[in-house]
């Protein structure tokens, strides 16, 4: 665990600044000028930025051969525990972590929500809300360093629901357009159904890792803990451990990372102000899932199936995304899909087992996502367009625009993965991991889910190329299209560049788009077949799992080839079509109603309004009329009109009839006769010695006789004494009685065996707080006069000897239960009454010893029905 | 040590509700600021409880004082880990909720605050009574005050929903009457005196038929309290109809007492039918949570939105309770405190606006943050403590219950049904974001389109005093949660432990008949030791 003296308190100030920053700017933002706002809100970025620097540089001073996971380490305090059935204690820590993944990480968000707080400046400046603003600005970067610094998954996942909160308050944040608000209202609750599945993930990997930790869930997945089958099937299959918590956490990754079938939120997110379009729903939030999937992904890749759906569902979203920004107007909806359709490369990559890769191209979209989105902004900061902006209004743009303009080329190259460019080098990687997957020989599996991914990925890279230079070339070539003030609400006539607080920002970034691709050159370059040093894929082995790079040519050509022919097809297509162009070419070309399906977004929205929101909302409309007529009528009306009428009912009876009450009268009287009528009958049995004491209740005017062996022949005359006493012998034994009881609390249990195997119910005797795992499952059936126990996994216990014989009669322990049979008898008695009726009654006796001169067993008491005959 | 600190605490607001009697009716003033003043002092009084070592599973405080001997009846009071912050939760939201009535309150003053000092004294005495029969005089003492405060100040069908509250929790109550007289003679029959006194009963172990039917009893009037699905039809009546500060204590002190008397009662007294009637009523509980957010998503009357919710968060404690074990029922008993804070929070503030407004329809409301910003933020505030977001109260709450619910093997084998139980639950989590965050849509987004909305004033300084503390409490437990649940662990600890053994002990008997738990404890450890020792060997053969 931790080193108390290694404590680096930088990790906490990293995220108290901002968090400050939001607090006094909340609290006290409307009553500070307007520079004290900006001071606070952009300085404690700043100054957590320079934190964070200071802190990757220590840790890369750790980072060398011999350390195998160099981290930096903050155990703040102890937040909760939970106790978990077998007794131990997790407590739940507040502590923060800074390893490979998340210090890169930190940067990012840090480095890139600096910029975009100083691009604010000038593009929020002007807005009343301007404290509001820089307050959830700053709390959103607090709750993303959580995410990104905690070293557990509760730790984590505060991170994880205060974006989502903050993500919520900026997409509503011009509030009082109803429909933003509910774009946000929107986000939140898809994103709650992923947090959902987080949850139960959490729970999941708690109980058998026994830990919340990131590394000791890891360390148990590489263990193979999570191999194990799930407890019970689901849907009639039997999952493994890690298959279903992935499942469950990845479902929590498609509502924060937007992927199939959770995506639906993030381009109606773009209701929020630019900035927050670029910081959150570009460079960082919605890459989390994929941070997630890094950060754990020792577990992930345990579980072929897991890896499989991720593989798949984010080559699926990458697909349609694109296909969707290829018919979009708007610049910042196209943008929208197109972060959508680049966080699925980032998941394909994760699925295929290139987690550094997909982390890679994290890295790498930060800086071209954002740079397009400011730009963006800063386009329609220039022609004052308000919420979105319609290419087909803009044009030409290149001459007014000159820094947004080569910035957003810059982003445009990247994201296209233009030779050298940052997105070159992260995609290219993304598809070597596919084409790996498919020269993996061995899996039909993963061969089938390679060729997807490979040929789905590289359309998607087609279509990306393609819609971000329709994009730009609409944007900023050929003519402005609202000089002429001519057609529906046309933008400003007279655009300007945006002042340098907003142009800073795009320049960095912009550098960053063109030149971070360095960072991770590839490890065989293709053709040549030269090995470069790949820092990235190095940097990250410390806490990143994953599939090695191979090492073959062919692969490395075929994926190279792919990527460089799919960026030429796209951007050359775009050419021709959009360059200097003002028309859509595309959709006058495509189908009319293939566009009009496409522009709609396939109409998934709609899709899911009459399948699922639509159908709750009705069956909660019923629930809530019901509850006030129906339930309330059953439970409240009802009981109330039954004592009206019961009421009346018996105040009828009291009539003052005499015949009514002598009816009454014979009834009970007759009623009471019957019960004398037949005698009653039961037997218990007590033990003293070899001795067997018979009892039976006593009843006035009963006479009694005793078959105490049920052989058919009475020892005793009739007599009136209830009761006899007995010395069973070996001939009188019916059946064998076997039990299980629990030594810890002495509860016992009856078990029916035979020839065939049956399970040992130890989980019935023994409370479920007190047993291990492997307290449970043994099996047994009767072999001649031997118990025989077995384990149907054999390894763990019973090492060496597969079976276990037991003779009948001796008593055996399996953990905590011991194992015991029984000799069982019959006792029959024969009650008469005065009125001359009799009734005869059997039961079964177990006696507490067996025959063979074994001991008595103090703790055994009579078992088995009564049988009345 | 007897400090009589308990007896202070139930002595200071009898003595109150007295003089107020006595106080000439026409002195409104110097009422409202001596019924304040005397539930601060309560308030001062409860906190010395919380300064005692709660790290030994134990009642702390205890005094004893013989009242009716023939019957074994004593005034019997204790705190333990169980207890400790319901009191301090009552002794905190009876100021808050007086002081924010003061607002709105203006008729028959005199006997408001009497009900509530009144009111006051049952909550603390049913929380810290000892004895069976001294429970119920404080259970039933709650119920006439708070009959009073809905059918006198309430709104307009406020006779209607005075008398269901009362008839309802009434009927609940008798049966638990006649089945805590059916202890007490068993105990009887055994011990050869009367006793009420919960320590000695609890040496009672009764057969499993005779539990079921006990406990059903039992069971019913908790059911009712919480309230369980489908006991809860008062309560959206009682919580619409009630004045402000009756919404408030009724929604974050009356209902726990359900979940309280479950788990001081019901459950150690009659363990067996609660580990198998248990999961019924955590199953119900998730059937609540699901139903509750649904009936609250389509509410048009806010106040009756909250009230629905509360169906909602009530069925997450009564899933994290009889998940038996210590993760579950510590998130439980946090819950209960976490939502006593939202949910009074939440009412204070629906009480805010319809002082402003007069109404409580949603339809009335939108663009609210606009003209009440501050407002918008308490309620923004409140609505993610209330919908579960980590950093708050909600969160730890609802975690744990999850948690324990997730990790509970009941023994009885429902095998995977506490796996889809907390699946369902967790859905729970999503729903309360769709309605609480619909009824912020629906109040504060969107453009000012009432003109009766333009001039509304922001929080006035009563309204930001009394929500403060509940404020600071959101974060308090939500940032540190430590701090509470270290006072309730040992004694959920101890709760479960001796809950186990009693259920064995009751499991193996056919008979009534006294244990002595210790000594049974001692025993289960030394087989414990035993069974550690080897699986299966020639020596256990033996």
């Amino acid at each position: 665990m931790h080193d108390e003296a290694n404590q680096q308190i930088l990790l906490l100030l990293i995220i108290l600044f901002p968090l400050g920053g939001a607090v006094v700017n909340g609290l006290l933002g409307r009553y500070m000028p307007k520079s004290l706002v900006t001071l606070v809100g952009v300085g404690s970025v700043a100054v957590s930025f320079g934190l964070a620097v200071t802190a990757f540089v220590e840790l890369y001073g750790l980072a060398g051969p011999d350390v195998e996971h160099p981290a930096l380490i903050y155990q703040f305090y102890e937040w909760f525990s939970i106790k978990l059935p077998r007794g131990q204690v997790v407590a739940i820590n507040v502590r923060f972590l800074m390893d490979s993944l998340s210090g890169v990480m930190t940067l990012v968000v840090t480095g890139v929500g600096g910029l975009i707080h100083l691009y604010s400046i000038g593009y929020m400046g002007e807005d009343e809300g301007y404290p509001r603003f820089m307050s959830f600005l700053n709390l959103f970067m607090a709750s993303m360093l959580i995410l990104v610094l905690g070293s557990s998954l509760p730790v984590m996942f505060v991170g994880w629901e205060g974006v989502g909160l903050c993500s919520y308050l900026l997409i509503g944040f011009w509030y009082e357009n109803r429909v933003y608000a509910a774009a946000g209202r929107k986000a939140f609750v898809v994103n709650r159904v992923g947090d959902f599945g987080v949850l139960i993930g959490m729970f999941i990997l708690v109980g058998v890792a026994g830990s919340f930790e990131f590394t000791d869930i890891n360390a148990a997945a590489t263990g193979g803990q999570f191999r194990a089958d799930f407890p019970f099937g689901i849907l009639g299959v039997m999952p493994s451990l890690a298959t279903v918590a992935c499942v469950f956490l990845f479902l929590g990754c498609t509502g924060k990372s937007a992927q199939i079938p959770l995506y639906v939120w993030l381009p109606d997110a773009m209701a929020g102000p630019t900035p927050v379009s670029a910081l959150i729903h570009a460079a960082t939030m919605v890459t989390a899932g994929v941070y997630l999937c890094c950060r754990l992904s020792p577990l992930f890749i345990t579980s072929d199936v897991a890896m499989a759906i991720i593989a798949v569902t984010g080559t699926t979203t990458a697909l349609l995304a694109a296909s969707i920004a290829v018919v979009q107007r708007e610049m910042k909806k196209i943008l929208a899909y197109s972060t959508v359709s680049q966080l699925g490369f980032m998941f394909a990559a994760v699925g295929v087992g290139f987690f550094a890769a997909g982390f890679f191209h994290v890295f790498t979209h930060a800086f071209f996502k954002a740079c397009l989105f400011l730009g963006a902004g800063s386009v329609m900061h220039a022609v004052h367009a308000h919420g979105d902006a319609d290419i087909f209004k803009l044009g030409g743009l290149k001459k007014i625009l000159p820094i947004t303009r080569w910035t957003f080329l810059a982003s445009c190259l990247a994201i296209a993965g233009f030779p050298l460019t940052s997105g070159f080098f992260s995609k290219d990687e993304i598809l070597l991991g596919a084409a790996a997957q498919i020269y993996r020989p061995d899996d039909a599996l993963q061969h089938a889910v390679g060729w997807f991914t490979l040929i789905g990925l590289t359309l998607a890279a087609v279509m990306t190329a393609f819609y971000m230079f329709r994009l730009y070339f609409l944007t900023f070539t050929g003519d402005y299209r609202s000089a002429d003030q001519l057609g529906d609400h046309p933008y400003d006539a007279h655009p300007h560049e945006s002042p340098p607080s907003m142009t800073i920002p795009l320049i960095v970034l912009g550098l960053g788009a063109l030149f971070a691709g360095f960072l991770g050159l590839p490890h065989l370059v293709p053709i040549t077949g030269t090995h470069l040093p790949n820092w990235w894929m190095h940097w990250m082995e410390s806490s990143v799992a994953g599939q090695p790079a191979p090492e073959e040519m062919h692969v490395v050509n075929l994926a190279s080839g792919l990527a460089f022919g799919a960026m030429a097809v796209g951007i050359s297509a775009a050419w021709l079509l959009y360059r200097n162009k003002s028309r859509d070419a595309l959709a006058e070309r495509m189908p009319k109603r293939l566009f009009q399906l496409a522009f709609d977004k396939w109409r998934v929205d709609e899709l899911y309004g009459a399948t699922i929101v639509n159908p709750i909302k009705q069956v909660a409309t019923v629930a809530g009329r019901a509850d006030m007529t129906f339930v309330d009528a059953i439970m409240t009306k009802l009981p109330s009109l039954n004592v009206r009428e019961a009421g009346r009912i018996f105040s009828r009876l009291q009539n003052g009839v005499v015949q009514m009450y002598g009816a009454v009268m014979i009834v009970g009287v007759v009623a009471v006769l019957g019960f004398f009528w037949a005698p009653r009958s039961h037997i218990e049995a007590t033990f003293e010695g070899k001795n067997v004491g018979l009892t039976t209740p006593p009843g006035l005017g009963y006479e009694y006789r005793w078959d105490a062996n049920s052989d058919g022949e009475f020892e005793t005359a009739w007599a009136d004494a209830p009761e006899t006493s007995f010395e069973y012998e070996k001939r009188d034994v019916r059946d064998v009685a076997v039990f299980i009881m629990n030594a810890r609390s002495g509860v016992e249990k009856r078990i029916d065996v035979g020839k065939d195997w049956v399970r040992l119910p130890v989980e019935a005797v023994a409370p479920a707080a007190t047993l291990r795992p492997d307290d449970v499952g043994f099996e047994v059936r009767v072999d001649g006069k031997d118990l025989v126990f077995r384990r149907p996994d054999p390894p763990t216990l019973l090492a060496g000897s597969k079976e276990l014989r037991l003779p009948m009669g001796k008593d055996g322990r399996l953990g905590p239960a011991r194992v015991f049979s029984r000799p069982v008898v019959e006792a029959t008695v024969e009650v008469r009454n005065a009125f001359g009726n009799s009734r005869r009654a059997t039961k079964e006796i177990t006696l507490p010893f067996w025959l063979e001169d074994a001991p008595p067993h103090a703790a055994l008491m009579s078992h088995g029905s009564e049988v009345v005959r | 040590m007897t400090s009589h600190s308990l007896s202070w605490l139930l002595a200071v607001p009898a003595i109150s509700a007295l003089v107020v009697l006595l106080l000439p009716r026409s002195w409104e003033g110097s009422i409202r600021r001596f019924s304040i003043g005397a539930m601060l002092v309560e308030l001062l009084l409860s906190l010395r409880l919380v300064f005692a070592d709660y790290s030994e599973a134990g009642y702390l405080f205890v005094e004893q004082m013989s009242w009716v001997e023939s019957f074994g009846i004593s005034y019997k009071v204790g705190v333990d880990g169980l207890s400790l912050w319901l009191v301090i939760l009552t002794t905190l939201l009876s100021p808050i909720a007086l002081y924010a009535s003061w607002g709105s309150i203006t008729t028959r003053i005199k006997e408001y605050a009497f009900s509530f000092l009144l009111l006051e004294l049952g909550m603390l005495g049913a929380f810290v009574a000892l004895d069976l029969f001294l429970f119920y005089v404080f259970w039933e003492l709650m119920l006439v005050p708070m009959y009073l405060i809905i059918g006198v100040w309430g709104g307009k069908d406020r006779v209607y929903a005075a008398v269901k509250f009362f008839i309802y929790t009434m009927v609940g109550s008798l049966l638990m009457l006649v089945a805590i007289l059916y202890v007490v003679t068993s105990y009887k029959e055994l011990a050869g005196h009367y006793s009420f006194d919960l320590q000695e009963l609890s040496t009672l172990v009764l057969p499993a038929m005779p539990q079921y039917l006990l406990f059903s009893a039992f069971a019913l009037a908790f059911a009712i309290k919480v309230p369980m699905f489908p006991f809860h039809t008062w309560l959206p009546d009682a919580h619409v109809q009630a004045p402000t500060g009756g919404s408030v204590i009724l929604a974050a002190v009356l209902l726990k007492l359900g979940i309280y008397g479950f788990i001081r009662f019901a459950m150690p007294l009659f363990p067996v039918a609660s580990q198998v009637i248990g999961p019924v009523l955590a199953g119900l509980g998730v059937f609540g949570i699901i139903y509750g957010a649904y009936a609250a998503w389509v509410q048009r009357d806010l106040k009756k939105l909250v009230a629905y919710s509360s169906v909602s968060h009530m069925g997450f404690i009564l899933l994290g309770l009889f998940a038996m074990n210590r993760t579950g029922i510590s998130g439980a008993m946090l819950q209960m405190i976490n939502h006593g804070i939202s949910t009074g929070a939440l009412f204070l503030l629906v009480g805010a606006i319809y002082d402003r407004r007069h109404s409580r329809l949603l339809d009335d409301f939108g663009g609210l943050a606009k003209v009440m910003p501050w407002y918008a933020l308490f309620f923004v505030i409140i609505t993610m403590s209330s919908i579960g977001l980590p950093g708050t109260n909600g969160f730890v709450g609802e975690f744990m219950i999850l948690a324990g619910a997730f990790i509970s093997r009941s023994s009885i084998g429902f095998g995977s049904a506490w796996f889809v139980m907390t699946l369902l639950a967790a859905t729970g989590v999503i729903f309360a974001a769709v309605y609480m965050l619909h009824a912020v849509l629906r109040i504060f987004w969107g453009k000012v389109v009432h003109s009766e909305n333009e001039s509304l004033t922001d929080l006035n300084r009563r309204e930001v005093l009394s929500l403060l503390p509940l404020l600071a409490m959101v974060f308090w437990i939500g940032l540190y949660p430590k701090f509470f649940l270290d006072k309730m662990n040992p004694a959920v600890d101890s709760f479960v432990s001796d809950f186990t053994v009693r259920y064995y002990e009751g499991r193996r008997t056919s008979e009534p008949h006294l244990i002595d738990i210790d000594e049974l404890k001692l025993k289960l450890e030394a087989a414990r030791g035993l069974a550690m020792a080897q699986p299966m060997d020639e020596e256990g053969a033996r």
